[in-house]
């Protein structure tokens, strides 16, 4: 066995057999899950905090019928009192209203503003109900005055719904883009994710190596290429290992889910038959999973891996140019640039995935692996794009590998002094 | 013939030439000691032995052949700076070096446990590597240089950090590698280890090759200009000596004092003013130079 595949044997089998692995492995997609819960717990509790923050308003009407038509509709969850424009400021500053508003003649017309007055300058959420109340009582005033009837409003206001259909070679498929977008940059995010988580991974190792001072000793039976390739590998190796397990996590949930789920759907509340199939249920509640072609999958595989060891080389030669944890930081920042450049434009790309911002940021080797996994997972490219953007990464990870191996070399046998980036150009050109 | 030939062997470091020219040669079966201050080149050396870096100039030889990955499998290298995975298991991390180099698992586990059984370290062998004590660490270290049965094996301060008994122990191993055949290149700044271990010297400062020979050899070219003496009282016998610019003190303890002879007859005279001034004396001892003293007039000389 070489070198190379005795060292990454041996860091995956002792990274794969460690407690933290099993437990990122099994509690990553459970904290996901819980991350999700807390995000709608915090949802629901800011708006009742909204909903509870109720106040006394003092309204100086000069309309004569606005703050009428307010109470009278009982949609005004404030206290709104009818107040003097010249006691209405005593008052607020006294305490007893929390704001004022002065509503004045010139508002039906548009042609001033309602003024809102308060003496700590309030909250947005109340001026804002304060807003649309207002605006109903007025509009609504509006058109009678133009003699336009509710039901014409009706009719004018019904919506217009689109609904979005890909097409395919093997027909037609009703279904949301939003659920190809959302596949498209969960896939994109866990590129972004376990290129970094592992990327440091690496880093990490590589540091633990020359802080104890093993290096020395396993240089001596082994090339540092040897010794880098096999950490890389064998990172890797457990990195899919972990993707694997989440993938078939995330199959399981999202086939047997979707059947416990029907279990407990009543097929009559959907006006089904009681015999009703499962998929018939799913279909009936309107639960739609979309279609990912296998290829994206194959694809998604392969711009990790590509992704990964471009980067892998790369912070395993920063992390032979520091001995402490907290110089790390600072080679570490022009590593990170890229991946962040490449998250910050999910949004964009998933917008317009054939935009020419996408195609460049997907064929550049540093950048490609995020947006090209999302444009793959929800739009058609052509496969010389893909090939192209392929091989200019596999071209990206052969040129980081070369250049980090010969930093790397020298760096992890550099003790005493932090090397600067200076130090690394010239390792890289004279060894 | 020698195994290990360093010719003009050269290793620079950007400005910094820190091994310059280095010639010299270690033979089969014998132990030989390479000594130097801090900072002298040894560690450069001995990695250009060890091929984890190239020289600039000159060659490496083992056994006549250019050093490289085949020698690094017949070579044994406990470094000064070394280390262990600290989370590793003692065996595993014993079992991982030996794979590296090259030696069957089956074999490599038979050669764990018989070292492991000699340092007393066998029911550490599955406990994690942080939760052992330095010179335990120490002694798996060693373990992992010796366990591929070098032919050739370089160990570098090998007793730092161990208490006497271990230190003994130690001691009692290398001569039994040596009576075994095994050739050995010993590293240290500690000159009375050298002295007791070693059969050959190489005197290394600033990168250059100061002394290189025979232990006694060397000792013996520097003639018997060494006086020990242990003695009661204060030693005003010797001032009138030390006045005539005679002697030289090299060292003075409560014992006594080593004393550099600068002339052929003082040892009778000083042996005679004992005498006749009735001082308690239990060791009078002319001897060659210690390694200390060659080494600091050779290094304070160049």
């Amino acid at each position: 066995m070489s070198a190379t595949l005795i060292i990454a044997r041996s860091e995956f089998l002792r990274r794969v057999k460690s407690k933290g692995f099993i437990i990122t492995t099994l509690l990553a997609p459970l904290a996901l899950i819980g991350f999700g819960a807390v995000i709608v717990v915090i949802t629901f509790v800011s708006v009742d905090a909204i909903e509870s923050d109720l106040r006394t308003i003092g309204v100086v009407d000069e309309t004569g019928f606005v703050l009428d038509r307010i109470l009278a509709d009982g949609n005004a969850e404030h206290t709104l009192i009818a107040a003097e424009a010249e006691t209405a400021r005593e008052e607020t500053l006294a305490g007893r209203y929390d704001a004022y508003v002065v509503i004045g003649a010139g508002v039906v017309t548009g042609e001033e503003p309602v003024r809102y007055f308060a003496a700590k300058g309030g909250g947005f959420g109340i001026a804002d109900d304060l807003r649309y109340l207002i605006r109903d009582a007025v509009r609504k005033y509006r058109m009678e005055q133009a003699s336009i009837t509710q039901e014409t409003l009706d009719i004018i206001y019904t919506n217009v719904d689109l609904q979005s259909v890909m097409l395919g070679t093997e027909g037609e498929e009703a279904g949301s883009s939003l659920a190809y977008g959302g596949v498209g940059a969960i896939m994109g995010f866990m590129i972004y994710i376990t290129m970094l988580l592992y990327g440091t991974t690496v880093m990490q190792g590589v540091m633990e190596e020359k802080q104890t001072r093993i290096v020395e000793v396993i240089v001596s039976s082994a090339r540092p290429f040897s010794l880098l390739m096999g950490k890389v590998l064998g990172i890797g190796a457990m990195g899919l290992t972990q993707l694997a397990t989440w993938a078939v996590m995330i199959f399981a949930v999202t086939t047997f889910g979707g059947m416990i789920f029907g279990l407990f759907m009543d097929p009559a509340s959907l006006g089904l038959e009681a015999s009703a199939s499962t998929e018939d249920i799913l279909a009936a509640a309107e639960i739609t999973l979309p279609s990912i072609h296998f290829s994206v999958f194959i694809w998604f595989v392969l711009y990790f891996a590509g992704g990964y060891l471009l980067y892998a080389g790369l912070f395993a030669a920063a992390g032979s140019m520091v001995e402490q944890q907290q110089d790390a930081q600072t080679v570490l920042l022009p590593l990170l640039m890229p991946i962040i450049v490449s998250i910050v434009f999910i949004s964009p790309v998933l917008q317009s995935p054939n935009s020419t911002l996408a195609v460049v940021l997907s064929l550049i080797p540093f950048t490609a692996p995020v947006p090209m996994v999302v444009r793959l997972a929800v739009t058609d490219i052509p496969l010389w794009e893909v090939l192209l953007s392929y091989g200019l990464l596999v071209a990206g990870f052969v040129g980081t590998i070369w250049v980090s191996s010969r930093i790397y070399r020298v760096g992890i046998l550099m003790y005493g002094k932090k090397a600067s980036l200076k130090d690394a150009v010239r390792w890289l050109r004279h060894g | 013939m020698a195994i290990l030939t360093l010719r003009g062997a050269t290793k620079r470091y950007g400005a910094v030439t820190a091994v310059d020219h280095v010639s010299f040669e270690a033979r089969p079966g014998r132990i030989l000691g390479m000594l130097g201050p801090n900072g002298a080149g040894k560690t450069s050396a001995i990695r250009m032995i060890a091929d984890i870096t190239a020289p600039d100039e000159g060659e490496v030889l083992l056994d006549g052949h250019p050093v490289g990955p085949w020698s690094q499998k017949v070579m044994g290298y406990l470094p000064e700076e070394r280390g262990l995975y600290r989370k590793l298991k003692v065996g595993e991390q014993l079992l991982f070096l030996a794979a590296l180099k090259g030696i069957p698992r089956a074999k490599a586990k038979e050669k764990v446990h018989y070292w492991a059984q000699r340092f007393g370290l066998e029911q550490w062998l599955v406990r994690k590597t942080q939760e052992l004590s330095k010179g335990m660490q120490q002694k798996v270290q060693f373990i992992a240089a010796v366990l591929p049965e070098p032919r050739f094996l370089i160990l570098d301060e090998p007793f730092s950090g161990l208490d006497p008994i271990n230190s003994e122990l130690l001691r009692e191993i290398i001569f039994e590698l040596k009576s075994a055949g095994r050739t050995i290149l010993f590293a240290s700044h500690r000159m009375e280890q050298v002295e007791q271990l070693c059969d050959d010297i190489c005197l290394i400062a600033r990168g250059k090759v100061l002394i290189h020979g025979g232990l006694r050899e060397v000792k013996r070219s520097y003639g018997r200009n060494t006086l020990f003496l242990d003695f009661e009282g204060d030693g005003a016998f010797l001032a009138p000596f030390l006045r005539a610019g005679r002697i030289e003190v090299k060292s003075r303890d409560a014992r006594g004092a080593e004393l550099r002879l600068l002339d052929t007859r003082v040892p009778r005279a000083i042996l005679d003013a004992m005498i006749s001034q009735q001082v308690n004396f239990y060791r009078y001892e002319l001897a060659e130079p210690s390694l200390t003293e060659i080494f600091i007039s050779e290094v304070g000389e160049s």
